[in-house]
């Protein structure tokens, strides 16, 4: 089997593709890439329902979830629900970004101060309208340039 | 889950619905029907991009043309189909006449929750699906008034941008994006909610390499405000042939009511969209039409926009 190089993508599934849209475009500021199954030809071939966005480098398709899932109660913010996304932003933006969450009405929890010997320095936890858990986090590490991993081609 | 308010209009001064533009085998045939069973009014006047065509009036200064033609789709299976609004008496007087006739009539669970169950669908003549839906506070003694037609396409965000976007539209009802909307569908694949046809299908599904069970899917729909109307959007759950790319006129056709002015500002909006369209044409006075603009929509259906004339009503 292959080694896995690094992560390709993740997928969310959601309830309703519309107000996910508005979430993860209009408070995230994720870009729409494409969507599968808004065309005749899709629906033809039987293709699931969804949409791709990036935010920064990172891809992910948002799935219309065909059954409904499990919800966290709605005070909670904080957990995984199997899966928990963390977006990383900036240092200097963190404070910005959690005021960001503040005004556009997301109820997060936080900012919760991570070990100063590790890699994370504070972080916001709060969840989509269904109920996926998310994480945003400032590192410790942003400005450091690690060592290439270890050729271990020892022929 | 309705996205904005329900009577929202365009900067075009969006009206409503101006006419409808459909295929039939025989203009005075379905004439005769449309006017007996419906209560539409015969009208002799001409109607402009509408060679050979019979014109019935609704009310409002709506109207309906009804143009002949040898090749029609069969769009019985598709969501294709035209809705009118009547008085709950006028609504039971045209189902007597329709079984006069030897029509049968379609009662469906709708998706729109203002369309509630209070109506009905049947096909005229030539098999385009007609929707009646009654409402109280509609004049029991008037001819029924155009709510919404809906038309297919084969790539529903496209159509969106373009209607929402370029003519500045806005969706007031969406199928088709949520899970809740594919509850439903389970429910009629089990036998438990009679939906209308286009509206949902048995889908394969893109990874049962082995087992090749079906799964019940919604076909999406987004529904326009169009003044206190509609312009229902489908997306086609077969492929169809689409109209040529180079034309901005033909049969059948939309009409939607703009104020003249909104009629210049859609000229600029198509302009700066790069999108092709023909217009604003002039029309002979004394007609229900003032002036129009034709254009062919993503799905290649095409749209006309006129701003009333002397003689609409």
């Amino acid at each position: 089997m292959a080694e896995a190089e690094t992560l390709s993508h993740s997928g969310i599934c959601v309830h309703d593709l519309k107000e996910a849209e508005d979430f993860y475009c209009g408070v995230l500021g994720a870009r729409l890439q494409g969507a599968v199954n808004f065309f005749t030809e899709d629906t033809l071939n039987g293709r699931s329902v969804h949409q791709a966005y990036s935010l920064g480098d990172f891809l992910f398709a948002v799935a219309l979830a065909p059954d409904f899932m499990p919800m966290p109660p709605d005070g909670q913010l904080k957990g995984a629900m199997g899966i928990r996304h963390a977006f990383a932003v900036e240092r200097a933006a963190f404070d910005q970004v959690v005021a960001g969450l503040k005004s556009k009405g997301v109820p997060f929890e936080g900012p919760v101060d991570h070990p100063e010997a590790g890699p994370f320095g504070q972080s916001v936890y709060f969840k989509d309208p269904s109920g996926n858990f998310l994480e945003i986090v400032w590192r410790r590490d942003e400005d450091v340039a690690y060592a290439a991993p270890p050729d271990l081609d020892v022929g | 889950m309705p996205d904005a308010g329900s009577r929202a209009e365009s900067d075009l001064g969006l009206r409503g619905l101006s006419h409808l533009v459909i295929q039939v085998s025989d203009a005075g045939r379905a004439a005769a029907f449309y006017a007996e069973v419906l209560g539409l009014e015969r009208s002799t006047l001409p109607w402009p991009e509408a060679e050979g065509a019979a014109v019935l009036a609704a009310d409002g200064g709506q109207h309906v043309i009804l143009v002949p033609s040898e090749a029609q789709p069969d769009l019985r299976e598709t969501g294709v189909h035209h809705a009118f609004v009547l008085a709950p008496g006028a609504r039971d007087k045209v189902a007597r006449r329709l079984g006069a006739h030897g029509a049968d009539i379609f009662t469906y669970s709708e998706d729109p929750p203002e369309e509630s169950k209070d109506g009905f669908y049947f096909f005229d003549p030539d098999g385009n699906r007609i929707q009646l839906i009654a409402r109280a506070d509609t004049d029991a003694g008037g001819a029924p008034v155009l709510h919404h037609t809906a038309i297919q396409v084969a790539d529903i965000l496209w159509a969106e941008q373009f209607y929402a976007e370029v003519l500045g539209l806005t969706p007031v009802h969406r199928v088709g994006w949520a899970t809740a909307d594919y509850a439903r569908a389970q429910a009629w694949a089990d036998g438990k909610e009679d939906m209308a046809p286009g509206t949902r299908r048995m889908d394969k599904r893109y990874s049962s390499i082995v087992n090749n069970r079906l799964v019940p899917r919604v076909n999406m729909q987004v529904y326009f405000a169009c003044g206190a109307g509609r312009l229902a959007v489908y997306l086609a759950n077969q492929h169809f042939q689409e109209s040529p790319e180079e034309a901005t006129t033909g049969v059948p056709r939309t009409g939607l009511r703009v104020s003249p002015a909104g009629l210049a500002r859609a000229a600029e909006r198509l302009n700066t969209a790069g999108w092709r369209f023909e217009g604003p044409v002039s029309h002979d006075p004394g007609l229900p039409i003032a002036a129009s603009i034709y254009l062919r929509d993503p799905g290649g259906n095409f749209i006309e926009l006129a701003t009333a004339g002397d003689a609409a009503r």
